[in-house]
């Protein structure tokens, strides 16, 4: 079936009434045969078939409005193509309102006083990292001046030195991280406890990974303090009944942690395809911003290269952060005797701001409880 | 109250001053028994008579020098140029007189005229029906210069333009002349001259446009915010006195500023507007400011026109841009 | 008192609304073949022409001025052109635009949108929207014609609406004063959009606004071929040999809208039209070959037929044209691009890869 849809009749015309038809259904009609009378804002004009063929349907009876784009006739046809009526360009024709919500004549009050700081301070402190609002200004009218950000680095307690020679600025991913980072050490109060998992009477072939998300799913269950988001300045936390695992991981950008949302709901197999899917996307750099956001607690494994223990840094407003180093088979002590065993180190790191040292060591409990099953 | 487009709230308003001021005159191109090309004086001759709704004879420089006699009498002429492009016929009168005759006769002497026309492209018309030039007006001491962008602003706008003592060029943006319908009170209020519209309050970057690029700045602003980046748009409205102030206090809150414009890039309002800007709050600047604006070439026939009107998309690039200055 | 001055103003029928011939004829008259060639012409231009109508209709093309009822002005104006003479159109002679060179399917380019409509392939000027200022760019074309010594001559078309433009007078003054090879031809069709021609001037005829800039002009009947033809002839001759313009007014009538943008019926008398359209050329020439025993039925058949065919292949041509690539809207700003406007053409090539690929 053809469908020939109403075209822009004038200049920039959003709709058109039919005033009468000249064609019924099952009439056949030559190309240029007047169809129809149709009634704009501007004119009443006729509007000839830009096909020869059956008439199938008309979409409207005399007095309907019909909008520009709309479809205005059927005709039979082995074409399956829709014709869009073939108007230059796009209408600007809309079935929305105008909602002018809250208009302020003139301008919108300020909610926040703001930094005045010359262009190249402006610069100067990017380079060197140092946040504005820590430096003292002694410019006109409260104006932060480049000399302003030169003695700020000069008063600081470590000597750090201007970079000098070809530097290079961070961006994007590496500068957030840079960024992060630091915000983190600043605020979090971050205590590391270190255990192993016994993996071998674990079968072979075993998805390690699944396994430690669901692990985690559990502990969180059991200890929904790590489960958590925390606000040092209000002192208010929030503790979750969902389990959205942020999973690090690394690429030539840098680090990403996508979000597994609702681990709780997922089994083995749709956790595995998720980690796959996000592995991939990260790859190549199609993961969606809305997928790197809103975890409650996060799982890095940095195992994949080397390094057993670490002490894994917690992004606020995130509360915990659990550390997979890379397993390995080392002697172990079974029933008296010297074996050779499947042994994972895992490293918790916890914000002891919000979470006490019980909560922390139970949740690490009942991961390695899980994973040993 | 009635839900109208800008070109009906256009007639609206020029019926509801016809009506409250006997000195009103309506005249142009096919305005009188035509209703206009556009429609925007429809209905207006049979209200009022063909003495205060003349159909002109094709001479756009004879309509502009016909306002000037008229307005030094006393009457209040609002002149209707068919499209922005065959208004240049009357640039010696609006120019060499419009815009002087209270300064030459050092007030004896006065010219409150209205100049209407259609201005911008995106109607798929033909050449020289699609210009954006307000710069040069805006460029002319003594003009006022005002483009809406809503029916309601193009009501209460209109009426204040008529109302004003001295000249306006207003500037209707044929793109929007039938897009969408708006509640308009038919109550005879005029909305202030000389003062921006904050249509979107935000706080992280400040975006100011007009006319008809008023559409695609909330569209873009809309699809920001659902990543994180809160814009707050401005409409200037009032070209010329440009209200900086709205602006200046606006870009020292957020430290971003894009200005975006349909007409050509260079020596366009929005280098005007980043001048002052960089004159008057440069120490606020987190960012260099960004213009996204028509490209410095003839506006292209319909084939091509829609690549020439800034999309929605470039003025999101330009934001994002803005973003990357921490 | 004595009077200074009186003017007479001349009005020439050949071939009346009964398609008879007045006592005094031009050789044109009995020329067959070249009437035959006028009327294949005409006939082509309205099947065009109700195409093109059609085509914006359905979406396929944007605003369009049709000619329609006005076949013979514009035709026995390109027949009675030399090929080097220089034409200044307005917007509504495509039946001149045909016979110098312009294809069918490159007017229906300018109207759909594309800017290689304008570029005829002759010296020709361009279309002229801002209504007439083109006057004066025919006017110093024929002053450079002048200077150069040619034996050429400008012709320069018009709506009666535009003999109201002030540039219109300025360039038939100049026209007069310097003696410029110009002949000013007004296309009165009785309309300027929805302005009558009574309402557009006081003046009697459009042809006595001549005698104001010193230069004789006459009233000619539109809709007779052969009048139009020959008057242009015979105007082209006094310019092109005696460097004297002239102003022909031809009368007939606008039988569609201004545009496909407008809608007469608002504002024209019920029943005008049909009134008019027993004046209508292309019929009154039909009738006249037929009582010559010039033309048959089978040879109108064929006609319609063979111009349904060429504005087809007209059409396809077309709508299967390549679009100009976007960065072209660069193309022909300068002689040479200056580099400052080179990153935004590169902008404009990045968008074309993803909208032409």
């Amino acid at each position: 079936m053809k469908i020939f849809h109403l075209p822009d009749l004038g200049e920039g015309l959003a709709e058109a009434e039919i005033r009468e038809w000249y064609v019924k259904e099952g009439d056949v009609v030559k190309v240029d045969q007047p169809l129809v009378s149709m009634e704009t804002a501007k004119a009443v004009v006729d509007v000839p078939s830009p096909y020869a063929g059956k008439i199938v349907q008309l979409h409207g009876k005399a007095n309907e409005i019909i909008k520009t784009g709309a479809p205005l006739i059927s005709y039979e046809s082995d074409e399956v193509v829709a014709d869009k009526g073939s108007v230059v360009g796009k209408l600007e024709t809309s079935e929305k309102k105008w909602n002018d919500g809250d208009v302020i004549v003139g301008g919108a009050k300020k909610t926040s006083t703001t930094i005045k700081a010359m262009p190249a301070a402006r610069v100067l402190a990017q380079q060197l990292n140092v946040n504005l609002s820590d430096v003292k200004p002694t410019g006109r009218d409260g104006l932060i001046t480049a000399d302003d950000v030169k003695q700020h680095m000069n008063q600081a307690a470590t000597s750090t030195t201007a970079l000098t020679g070809a530097t290079e600025g961070l961006r994007g991913v590496r500068r957030v991280m840079a960024q992060t980072m630091a915000q983190s050490h600043r605020e979090v109060v971050p205590v590391t406890i270190i255990e192993d998992a016994d993996l071998t009477d674990l079968p072979p072939k075993t998805d390690i990974t699944a396994r430690l998300l669901q692990a985690i799913v559990i502990a969180a269950k059991e200890e929904p303090a790590l489960n958590a988001w925390f606000d040092g300045k209000s002192l208010e936390r929030k503790v979750f009944n969902e389990v959205h695992i942020g999973l690090a991981v690394d690429s030539a950008e840098g680090l990403f942690v996508p979000v597994i949302k609702n681990a709780e709901t997922l089994a083995d197999a749709e956790l595995r395809k998720k980690v796959d899917e996000y592995k991939k996307s990260v790859m190549d750099r199609s993961v969606a911003a809305k997928d790197l956001q809103g975890a409650t607690i996060t799982l890095s494994n940095f195992g994949m290269i080397t390094g057993k223990y670490a002490t894994p840094i917690i992004v606020p407003p995130a509360v915990a952060i659990l550390g997979c180093g890379r397993s390995r088979d080392t002697v172990i002590a079974r029933n008296g005797q010297m074996v050779i065993g499947r042994v994972m180190p895992l490293s918790l790191t916890f914000d002891h701001r919000a979470v006490t040292g019980g909560e922390a060591t139970r949740f690490l409990g009942a991961v390695i409880r899980e994973l040993q099953k | 109250m009635a839900e109208m487009t800008l070109v009906e709230a256009v007639n609206q308003a020029l019926a509801y001053e016809m009506g409250a001021n006997a000195d009103v005159i309506v005249m142009g191109e096919d305005v009188a028994r035509n209703g206009g090309v556009f429609r925007a004086t429809l209905g207006l001759l049979d209200k009022f008579g063909p003495e205060r709704i003349l159909d002109t004879p094709l001479a756009e420089s004879m309509i502009a020098g016909l306002a000037v006699g008229m307005a030094t009498q006393g009457l209040k002429p609002v002149a209707e140029f068919q499209f922005m492009g065959f208004i240049y016929p009357a640039m010696d009168e609006i120019i060499n007189h419009v815009a002087r005759m209270r300064n030459r006769t050092r007030g004896r002497l006065t010219c409150p005229v209205v100049f209407r026309t259609p201005f911008g492209a995106g109607i798929h018309a033909p050449e020289h029906h699609s210009e954006s030039t307000e710069a040069y007006f805006a460029h002319t001491p003594g003009l006022r210069v005002v483009i809406p962008s809503s029916p309601a602003r193009a009501y209460g706008l209109l009426l204040a333009s008529i109302r004003d003592p001295d000249p306006v060029v207003f500037l209707e943006p044929s793109r929007l002349y039938r897009y969408a319908k708006q509640e308009v009170n038919n109550d005879g209020k005029a909305l202030p001259l000389d003062v921006c519209f904050t249509l979107r309050s935000g706080e992280d970057v400040t975006l100011v446009t007009w006319g008809a690029m008023v559409k695609e700045s909330l569209a873009a602003a809309e699809t920001l915010l659902a990543s994180g980046v809160s814009v707050e748009v401005i409409d200037v409205a009032t070209i010329k006195p440009l209200d900086i102030n709205t602006i200046l206090a606006s870009v020292e809150k957020t430290g971003r500023c894009v200005v975006v414009h349909e007409a050509p890039l260079t020596c366009g309002v929005g280098a005007e507007i980043i001048a002052q800007v960089a004159e008057k709050a440069l120490f606020s600047l987190k960012a260099p400011p960004e213009r996204v604006t028509g490209f410095d070439t003839i506006v292209p026939y319909a084939k091509m026109e829609k690549y020439y009107i800034p999309s929605e998309k470039r003025i999101i690039e330009a934001v994002n841009r803005l973003m990357e200055y921490a | 008192m004595k009077i200074v001055d009186r003017f007479e103003v001349p009005y020439y029928q050949y071939l009346n609304e009964e398609s008879h011939l007045a006592d005094v004829i031009p050789p044109l008259a009995e020329d067959q073949k070249t009437l035959l060639d006028l009327y294949r012409l005409m006939m082509l231009v309205r099947v065009m022409d109700t195409k093109a109508i059609a085509l914006q209709r359905t979406g396929k093309l944007g605003t369009y001025p049709s000619t329609r009822g006005q076949e013979a002005v514009f035709v026995g104006i390109g027949n009675a052109m030399e090929k080097d003479d220089i034409l200044v159109p307005y917007y509504r002679d495509m039946g001149t635009l045909i016979q110098r060179g312009t294809k069918l399917s490159q007017i229906l380019q300018y109207w759909g949108g594309d800017e290689r409509g304008n570029c005829f392939g002759n010296h020709d000027f361009p279309y002229s929207v801002p209504i007439g200022s083109q006057t004066l760019h025919a006017a110093g074309a024929a002053y450079a014609i002048k200077y150069r010594k040619e034996k050429r001559a400008v012709v320069s078309i018009i709506g009666e609406g535009a003999t109201s433009q002030g540039d219109v007078y300025e360039a038939m003054n100049v026209a007069g004063v310097w003696k410029l090879p110009v002949v000013f031809i007004v296309c009165n069709n009785q309309w300027a959009i929805s302005v009558s021609r009574e309402a557009q001037t006081a003046a009697h005829t459009i042809a006595q606004k001549a005698i104001a800039a010193g230069f004789e002009g006459e009233q000619i009947d539109g809709n007779d071929i052969i009048a139009v033809q020959h008057r242009t002839v015979e105007a082209l001759k006094l310019a092109r040999e005696k460097g004297q313009p002239r102003l022909l007014e031809m009368v007939c009538y606008r039988q569609h809208d201004h545009t496909t943008a407008d809608d007469a019926s608002r504002y024209e008398p019920k029943n005008t039209r049909e009134t008019e359209w027993k004046k209508e050329p292309i019929e009154r020439l039909r009738r006249f070959l037929v009582e010559k025993k010039w033309w048959t039925d089978q040879q109108e058949t064929e006609l319609q037929e063979s111009c349904a065919k060429q504005v087809d292949v007209a059409v396809q041509e077309y709508l299967s044209v390549t679009p100009q690539p976007l960065e072209s809207m660069f193309d022909y700003l300068y002689a040479e691009l200056p580099e400052i406007y080179i990153p935004q053409r590169d902008l404009l090539k990045e968008v074309e890869k993803v909208v032409h690929g």
